[in-house]
């Protein structure tokens, strides 16, 4: 059982910055990913958008293994800004 | 042998029947049947030209009956009637033989078979024909009157609609005011208009023309009579209580829905915090400022989806979708948005039916941050309290990978759907049918939507499933104009082929009186009556006459034994 922590959407969920509300979890970006990073970034932005933070702590390890190389970007049917996301992730799991 | 002249047209349809059935095989085996003096095969029997080429038979060969044997009675029986009465043959002289599902598409392994059992249909439909009567339609004059039950939006509508084409309106509503469930709704999508404002520029409609007449208080509590012409009884409450009876031509129900209420717990209702759509809506419309609950401040919401409709087991299970939840809930959603923007909003559905132009309500409640979490129908979210007082729904969300997910929740609103309203005796009092589902049945759901079994009555609005607002008023629309088609003519014509009793045999004892489900016979002590205009011919009365005294017309005794001899022929 995962606890879903409203002040985790808060912090990074809804920070102007992060922005996955279109992603409709088709999974076109796992399916495209060079290094084959399956959680990425479908799985992962569910888990910012729930709340779920030690399941984002826990795959923190993953955030950082992200090339940024935007290939899941350019194929995102949604239009989501991934790149952005994971950086914005980074950014969160630094501090 | 017969005196009757019958034109016979065996149709090849193509090859539907002709690839497996005989046809001029079966030409010449029904060629010297009593009556028949022209028996023909034809690539399409309803093409114009063979058309014309009946016609020309009926006239020149001075026709006094017509088989058809082709497909289906409801494809082209009303077609051959056409080609009978344009003759000047009356078109009750005509028997459709069903040669196509009955024979060739049923037994399309055994070609002998087929033509065999074509040859008998056949031989049974000269057999009847060579029996029938001329008949007249019945012609009943109507009421330029109609009788709406029901003023909520779709009978509102239907009252304006009808009074614009000049017929008068009865608009009968039993609770104090008109308005219905559209009447309490605060702001509705896509205008933002509230409900009220809506039902007020209705009822502003209905006040301003004459021809409609509104009691509210009221109910209708007997009806006679039959389409074009019936008399009802309305009972008004209130200040002056006291009955009217009216003539109308028609009667719209228009009685609307009840509001789906969960048991004692289910879903933790009855838990201070969970509450129903429409008691959320309420809440909403209640609030000016920022969403609070019990003088408590709501940061977390959590909408559980489908609740009371697309049920699986239980006894009567609404296995239905309510069709307006999922755009009423998504639509609250936004509202919260407005007034409460740091709220959180938590989506358990089990499929998001946010049709069409909701469409982008759905995108746009993502946008601003709602999230959904989807849920399979055999695995439903629980709400409980937790040690602290507060609720806590957990869910399995099979968005997030099957991760069962435990959401705090300060507010858990149940998205109740529609169940049908509760009024048995308005079903018992107009014997309406209902479907499985309870709601108001139509005879055809998309070529027939507003038309009930019994004539003149009408049906509109959520009486009859689920709907919105905007396709309870498309629906009431409908009603308009299919019983103004009526009403607007002056008269109806009613088929003939009914039941009719010979008054020499019949001994008044009245068994038949029970076998009819639509109360069309009627006994005094001189006679045994049907009534011509609510008689559906359905023929349940005349096995039972032990003096063999009521007769179907078009269906008589006589003719259904000629019929059976003929089937039987050469057995």
């Amino acid at each position: 059982m995962v606890q879903v922590n409203p002040g985790f959407i808060d912090q990074v969920g809804q920070a102007k910055t992060f922005n996955a509300a279109a992603c409709m979890n088709c999974g076109v970006c796992s399916a495209v990913c060079p290094m084959g990073i399956e959680l990425l970034p479908r799985k992962l932005f569910r888990y910012v958008l729930l709340g779920m933070e030690d399941k984002v702590r826990d795959n923190s390890a993953t955030i950082y293994s992200c090339l940024l190389c935007k290939m899941c970007e350019v194929n995102c049917p949604a239009g989501v800004h991934i790149a952005e996301n994971v950086r914005t992730l980074r950014y969160y799991l630094y501090k | 042998m017969s005196d009757r002249r019958i034109g016979v047209y065996i149709c090849h349809c193509g090859g539907n029947i002709s690839d497996y059935v005989n046809v001029e095989t079966v030409r010449q085996a029904v060629a010297n049947e009593p009556g028949v003096v022209v028996a023909k095969t034809a690539m399409f029997s309803c093409s114009d030209a063979t058309q014309q080429e009946m016609i020309q038979d009926i006239r020149e060969q001075n026709l006094d009956g017509l088989v058809v044997a082709s497909c289906s009675p409801k494809l082209h029986l009303p077609t051959f009637r056409e080609v009978a009465r344009r003759a000047g043959l009356n078109p009750y002289r005509y028997t459709q033989v069903n040669i196509r599902e009955q024979c060739s598409w049923t037994h399309t392994n055994d070609h002998a078979g087929a033509t065999e059992k074509a040859v008998r249909l056949v031989r049974a439909g000269i057999a009847r024909t060579n029996l029938t009567d001329p008949l007249q339609p019945i012609v009943i004059d109507t009421v330029p009157a109609v009788l709406v039950v029901g003023a909520g939006i779709a009978g509102l509508r239907a009252a304006v609609g009808l009074a614009d084409l000049g017929l008068s309106v009865y608009l009968v509503e039993k609770s104090p005011a008109p308005g219905g469930r559209v009447g309490d709704f605060g702001a509705m999508y896509p205008h933002g208009k509230n409900g009220r404002q809506l039902i007020d520029r209705l009822v502003g409609e209905v006040r301003k023309r004459e021809l409609v007449t509104l009691f509210t208080n009221a109910e209708m509590v007997a009806k006679s009579g039959t389409i074009g012409s019936f008399n009802v009884k309305i009972r008004v409450g209130g200040k002056a209580p006291g009955e009217i009876n009216v003539d109308v031509g028609a009667i719209v129900v228009a009685t609307g829905f009840d509001n789906y209420q969960p048991a004692a717990d289910e879903y933790g209702y009855g838990m201070d915090g969970v509450i129903t759509l429409p008691e959320f809506k309420k809440l909403l419309d209640d609030n000016a400022g920022e969403l609070e609950y019990n003088s408590r401040q709501v940061k977390n919401i959590v909408y559980i989806y489908c609740v009371g409709s697309r049920q699986q087991d239980g006894e009567n299970p609404n296995k239905y979708c309510s069709r307006y939840c999922c755009n009423a809930a998504v639509h609250a959603s936004l509202q919260v948005s407005e007034k409460s923007p740091r709220a959180h909003q938590f989506h358990l559905y089990r499929d998001v039916r946010t049709y069409g132009k909701y469409e982008l309500m759905y995108n746009e409640a993502r946008e601003k941050g709602a999230v959904f979490c989807a849920f399979g129908g055999d695995e439903p979210p629980e709400v409980v309290s937790g040690p602290d007082g507060k609720l806590k729904v957990t869910v399995r969300d099979l968005l997030t990978y099957g991760e069962e997910l435990a959401i705090p929740a300060d507010l858990v609103v149940l998205v109740t759907g529609m169940v049908p309203a509760a009024n048995s005796w308005l079903t018992e009092l107009l014997k309406l049918p209902l479907g499985q589902d309870r709601f108001f049945n139509e005879i055809h759901p998309k070529l027939r939507p507003v038309e009930t079994m019994v004539d003149g009555v009408f049906i509109c609005g959520t009486c009859q499933g689920p709907k919105n607002s905007a396709e309870s008023v498309a629906s009431a629309l409908a009603a308009v104009s299919q019983g103004a088609s009526i009403l607007k003519k002056g008269y109806v014509e009613l088929e003939p082929l009914i039941a009719a009793v010979d008054p020499q045999a019949c001994d008044l004892c009245g068994d038949c009186l029970e076998t009819c489900p639509y109360s069309a016979i009627e006994q005094d002590t001189a006679a045994i009556r049907i009534n011509s205009a609510q008689c559906k011919g359905c023929g349940g009365c005349a096995p039972v006459c032990p003096k063999g005294a009521i007769n179907l017309k078009g269906y008589t005794d006589g003719q259904v034994k000629s019929m059976i001899d003929a089937l039987l022929k050469e057995i």
